[in-house]
């Protein structure tokens, strides 16, 4: 616990003296200053620092700087960082990458198109949660020379699919230190070697990582311009603003800190809060359904429950203002993907109840309708505030809600397995590209107890067979139209209500220059950051 | 009965103690909905199923709960506490980590409370019913009455942010790397606030406590005695009050090294500490079993032993009572 | 009772007179009933300063105390009355405190006599039995029972109540071992005395002062570890109850304090009530020699 690395300070001097003998290559408006480090706040700990085993936040805001992806997404488009190129086959069952040259792993090995093949087949495929199911069909990846990658699949993959997926899950791993060991058991996990601009240096587990500045990095001398990160995990959001405010972190990032902080710092000086650089992380905060009561499986109860809904008050309250109202299964950035051409559901109680009432529910002795047993997700802020919300505004029309308390465990089991709840809310993301996100709430089918998946009790065959054509659909342009097709019918069926669009919110001190230039800059390899000291 | 005799039924008798506990823990926790892969998962904001199914069958969790008793206990009897999946390391190292910073927060807040809590409790006994009593006892319970989380915020509002004179969290600047006295003195800072708030409840107890055992023993005969005597008070109190008043705060003590821990929970959250308290409730949050039934074994063994001492110490200050 | 007292001429006033004078003597014991009382009456009017519902919408977010009279002491994070909520928590508390109470102290004086009294293998087998609940650190096996019974306020009463009986169980047993060797008892059990009467009517009542303090300290616990369960998101969302009050105020304990300190000083004022008039009975009951 109270461990003293004495081996680190000698280093660290020696990085230190080494870097600022560089000097910056590129003038800016402002002169770029070496040096400095960053202090990187950490609501939750994730513990396994590997982008290719684990898909979430948590790892990808420590790893994004060490291990890199073929493929990242900035404000021009998707850039190459391991691959200069892509192409697909017209059948869609080829898909090739060229990747970098010159480019080379933490450890001085040069990386190559065996990295990416072992990588893709072992990890891609078979280990990490949300790619499985996005490259169930590859077949093979196959290395014609050591910098050329092409990715053979049994059914056609749509390329603007695979390259979307990329930047969260396409990161490749060094096969020299992976290859013949048990890879869930390598002690690499915790200790990520990448060809990032940040080498990982240390662990301690329930309190901090560091990372130090990759002298050999592939984009030049210059870069980076920090001399080291050091991510603090602080789990009390209190702390974590305090922290905050007394200088002693410098990012805090998908709300670390609490919504009425975030509010607070936003008015302060010293900070630039916004949700700038997290356009590729949409959330949406949803009211699900156990289709299985007979109440609910009625769709004009369903639409009651939405009229009832201020949405925007709910925005003003819970979310201070930094969200808009949902419009369907695909947010506003999900590019040509998304439309809001959608039926909506207007604030007001009295068209609500008029439907409770034509759908046969009027109001007993004690003016209450109806009855609901209502789960809130245990994690996030605002899951629960918005899960009292929706009591709230429920009781309004008659209706009686009891909010059971659940963590973790409980949530996923009352809900995806035991389906032991009438209402559900929750928050979900976008990853990018509605096929490996948000349709797995809509799409029947899914065996019992699979969390985030429909376990509502919904089946539309009509909509399943849109689902599943929109996702092997090639031509970008029919598939954007299939899936405003898809969008339309959920807001008229209303299996889920996709309530609210909120992106992540960071609170980023303003000594940091070129922070969010990205649209997934918290997750991303923050190169190009540097510090006004 | 002889002490030694004694001392061995006590072990004998702590041995079925600890296996009800062990394996009463893990039946009570496997009734708890859900596990460790559903609170992985959860963490990590999704996953498919084929990726569920084989983490599952890799803690083998997807095995009947009697077998999953029958090789923890197995690996137990050879000082085994497994795997914490959650962690991702073995238990025991978890464990040996965060010890120190428990034990450090634990003994500086007993003793905080202890001395400083016996000493006002003693005063307000020798001045019992006159305006410093009144005081001094009121601020205990007051002291008592807060709830320790909310002292804490209220610290750190106003030590770190406002004054800037304490940090905010956490047990050492990282990555400062001090070493020898400004290690001690940088961790040191960092215990203030954590220690005054777990300790001030306690701080009430023991001066209430003492007050009470005070004034309750200056009134049997043989007190009474001495003092017809003409002995000096100060000797009255220091030698015939004070060894038996010691009697339920040492009785207390041996309670407390229970409830302490559980106090350090909270506390250890809001100041970001790496202890076990904070780890026994992520631990349940998490449903990470092996590191539970780690925590519960290490606090049982403490606990066993200290209660035992106790009763010794107990025994030898009170002759009247008789160890049958 | 000592020699002189016993022997003072005229009619004994009645013992309830007697502990009543003894207990206003001591003026902090006093100002705990009164806040006792205050808490019972804000409990007891809680349907009319907020006949519908405590929890429902009654103005916008984050309205400061004394600046809207629909809403004296303002709103929380959605718009709810703090002033509905601090008397409607009155009742949640109070229920809380005193129901995991007697559950508490009822377990532990059953098993401290039983143990006490008779020694031996009993006191063995019981111990063993306090032992193993008190050696595991109660606020885990708190939060191990709330997860696996859920948050629901009755099931966190019985939890509250199944985690505190060891205390005043020890305690009773110490007493008891203390006091089951003088003189009195032998006596009792010379005049042929049956075991259940000796330990109910002779040595229980002798043993209580302690145990009475204690009831107190738990009482105030049970409401401290309502609102820690509450703090860590672990509370009954369905009531009004202070412990959520202070865990919903955490969020906006920066910008709107008061929503978080005012039914914290709710739960302070209670517990200082409990623990006053704890102390103040147990002198009633055990009156001293005033020191001069």
């Amino acid at each position: 616990m109270l461990k003293l690395s004495r081996w680190l300070a000698p280093s660290l001097l020696a990085g230190m003296v080494a870097g600022s003998a560089i000097l910056p290559a590129i003038a800016a408006d402002e002169e770029i200053k070496r040096g400095g480090t960053l202090f990187y706040h950490m609501v939750s700990e994730q513990r396994v620092l590997n982008p290719a085993l684990r898909a979430s936040n948590g790892v990808y805001e420590i790893t994004g700087k060490i291990v890199e992806p073929l493929i990242d997404r900035t404000y021009d488009g998707y850039v190459g960082v391991l691959a200069t190129e892509w192409s697909g086959t017209d059948d869609g069952k080829e898909i090739t990458f060229k990747l970098r040259e010159g480019v080379k792993w933490h450890d001085g090995k040069p990386f190559t198109c065996d990295d990416v093949s072992f990588t893709a087949m072992n990890f891609w495929k078979e280990l990490l949660n949300y790619s499985s199911t996005l490259q169930a069909n590859l077949e093979a990846v196959d290395c014609p020379d050591p910098h050329t990658a092409v990715f053979r699949y049994s059914r056609p993959m749509p390329l603007n699919l695979l390259v979307a997926a990329m930047p969260d899950l396409g990161h490749p791993l060094p096969k020299h230190l992976y290859e013949g060991t048990d890879l869930l058991q390598n002690p690499y996990n915790a200790a990520p070697v990448g060809t990032g601009p940040f080498k990982f240096v240390e662990y301690v587990r329930g309190q901090y990582v560091i990372a130090e500045r990759n002298e050999d990095y592939w984009r030049g001398e210059e870069y980076p311009y920090l001399d080291r990160i050091v991510w603090r995990f602080i789990t009390d959001r209190s702390a974590a603003a305090a922290a905050l405010e007394a200088g002693e972190i410098q990012e805090s990032g998908f709300n670390g800190i609490s919504m009425a902080d975030i509010a607070r710092l936003s008015e302060d000086p010293r900070f630039d809060v916004g949700t700038k650089g997290y356009e590729n992380n949409v959330a949406h905060s949803t009211i699900e359904f156990n289709h299985r009561n007979k109440a609910l499986a009625d769709v004009r109860v369903r639409r009651a429950i939405h009229h009832a809904l201020d949405i925007d008050r709910a925005i003003e309250t819970i979310m201070r203002g930094y969200a808009k109202p949902g419009r369907g299964p695909i947010p506003s950035a999900g590019g040509d993907n998304y439309t809001d051409d959608v039926r909506t559901y207007e604030y007001d109680p009295e068209k609500a109840k008029a439907l409770l009432d034509e759908a046969g529910y009027k109001p007993d002795a004690n003016g209450v309708r109806l009855r609901l047993r209502h789960r809130p997700a245990p994690w996030g802020e605002y899951t629960q505030l918005w899960a009292e919300y929706f009591a709230q505004s429920m009781r309004e029309i008659g209706i009686e809600v009891t909010l059971l308390t659940n963590d973790a465990p409980g949530f996923l089991n009352g809900v995806y397995r035991d389906h032991d709840f009438d209402t559900a809310n929750g928050w979900h993301q976008f990853r990018a590209d509605p096929a490996v996100s948000t349709m797995v709430w809509l799409r029947s089918g899914a065996p019992v107890g699979t969390p985030w998946s429909n376990q509502f009790g919904y089946e539309n065959p009509e909509l399943d067979k849109m689902i599943d054509d929109a996702a092997s659909e090639l031509d970008p342009a029919k598939r954007a139209e299939r899936y405003h097709e898809i969008q339309k019918l959920a807001m008229e069926e209303l299996p889920v209500i996709f309530a609210i669009e909120h992106p992540f919110i960071s609170v980023t001190s303003k000594t940091l220059k070129n922070h969010h230039n990205t649209p997934r800059w918290n997750s991303s390899s923050a190169y190009d950051l540097w510090m006004d000291q | 009965m002889s002490m030694l005799n004694y001392m061995l039924r006590r072990l004998v008798q702590a041995i079925p103690v600890m296996l009800i506990i062990m394996v009463g823990t893990f039946l009570l926790l496997k009734l708890a909905p859900g596990d460790t892969v559903d609170a992985l998962v959860g963490d990590m904001g999704g996953a498919d199923p084929r990726f569920i199914e084989r983490l599952r069958a890799e803690y083998g969790l997807d095995q009947p709960v009697l077998m999953q008793l029958w090789i923890y206990m197995t690996k137990l009897a050879r000082f085994d506490f497994g795997w914490s999946f959650v962690h991702e390391q073995p238990v025991m190292t978890v464990l040996m980590d965060r010890l120190g910073t428990t034990l450090l927060l634990m003994i500086s807040s007993l003793f905080f409370a202890v001395s400083i809590g016996s000493l006002l409790g003693a005063i307000a006994a020798r001045k019992a019913y006159s305006l410093t009593d009144n005081i001094i006892s009121t601020l205990g319970l007051v002291f008592y009455a807060m709830p320790s989380f909310f002292l804490g915020l209220m610290m750190i509002v106003l030590f770190s942010v406002k004054l800037g004179w304490l940090p905010v969290g956490g047990i050492q600047t990282i990555p400062s790397f001090y070493e020898g006295w400004d290690y001690v003195k940088d961790v040191a800072l960092h215990l203030i606030m954590p220690t005054a708030s777990l300790s001030l409840i306690y701080l009430a107890l023991y001066m209430r406590l003492m007050r009470t055992s005070v004034l309750e023993v200056a009134d049997l005969d043989y007190v009474r005695t001495a003092r017809a005597k003409g002995a000096g008070e100060w000797r009255l109190m220091v030698h015939h009050i004070m060894r038996n008043a010691l009697l339920p705060v040492v009785t207390l003590l041996g309670v407390q090294f229970s409830t302490i821990l559980g106090g350090s929970v909270v506390v250890e959250t809001v100041f970001s500490l790496p202890g076990l308290g904070e780890l026994a409730y992520k631990a349940v949050i998490q449903r990470d079993m092996n590191m539970l039934m780690g925590i519960i074994f290490l606090s049982s063994i403490v606990v066993i032993v200290v209660n035992f001492l106790i009763d010794l110490l107990y025994a030898r200050l009170d002759s009247r009572i008789e160890l049958t | 009772m000592s020699v002189l007292e016993s022997e003072i001429g005229t009619a004994p006033p009645s013992g309830w007179s007697v502990m009543w004078t003894r207990y206003k003597r001591n003026r902090a014991a006093v100002l705990g009933l009164v806040l006792l009382v205050i808490v019972l009456a804000m409990a007891a009017t809680a349907g009319f300063v907020e006949p519908v519902d405590p929890l429902r919408r009654a103005g916008d977010p984050l309205v400061p105390p004394f600046t809207d009279w629909a809403t004296p002491l303002g709103t929380d994070q959605l718009g709810r009355d703090i002033l509905a909520g601090i008397f409607h928590g009155a009742r949640t508390s109070l229920l809380i405190g005193i129901v995991s109470t007697v559950v508490a102290i009822s377990i532990g004086i059953l098993v401290g006599a039983i143990s006490g009294y008779f020694g031996g293998w009993i006191d063995d087998v019981l111990m063993r039995v306090t032992e193993a609940f008190q050696t595991i650190p109660n606020f885990v096996l708190l939060l191990a029972l709330v997860a696996i019974l859920g948050s629901s306020l009755q099931n966190m009463i019985i939890a509250i109540g199944i985690v505190s009986w060891t205390a005043p169980a020890r305690l009773v047993r110490a007493e008891f071992l203390s006091l089951r060797g003088r003189e009195f008892v032998e006596a009792a059990r010379n005049l042929g005395v049956g075991d259940a009467a000796i330990i109910f009517r002779e040595i229980l009542p002798n043993a209580l002062p302690p145990v009475i303090v204690f009831a107190s300290v738990i009482m105030a616990i049970s409401i401290l570890l309502e609102s820690a369960l509450a703090f860590l998101g672990l509370g009954d969302p369905n009531f009004a109850s202070w412990g959520n009050m202070i865990g919903a105020g955490k969020a906006v304990l920066r910008s709107a304090w008061y929503c978080a300190a005012i039914p914290g000083i709710a739960i302070v004022l209670t517990v200082l009530a409990f623990s006053l008039i704890g102390e103040g009975l147990n002198e009633a009951v055990n009156p001293r020699q005033k020191k001069s």
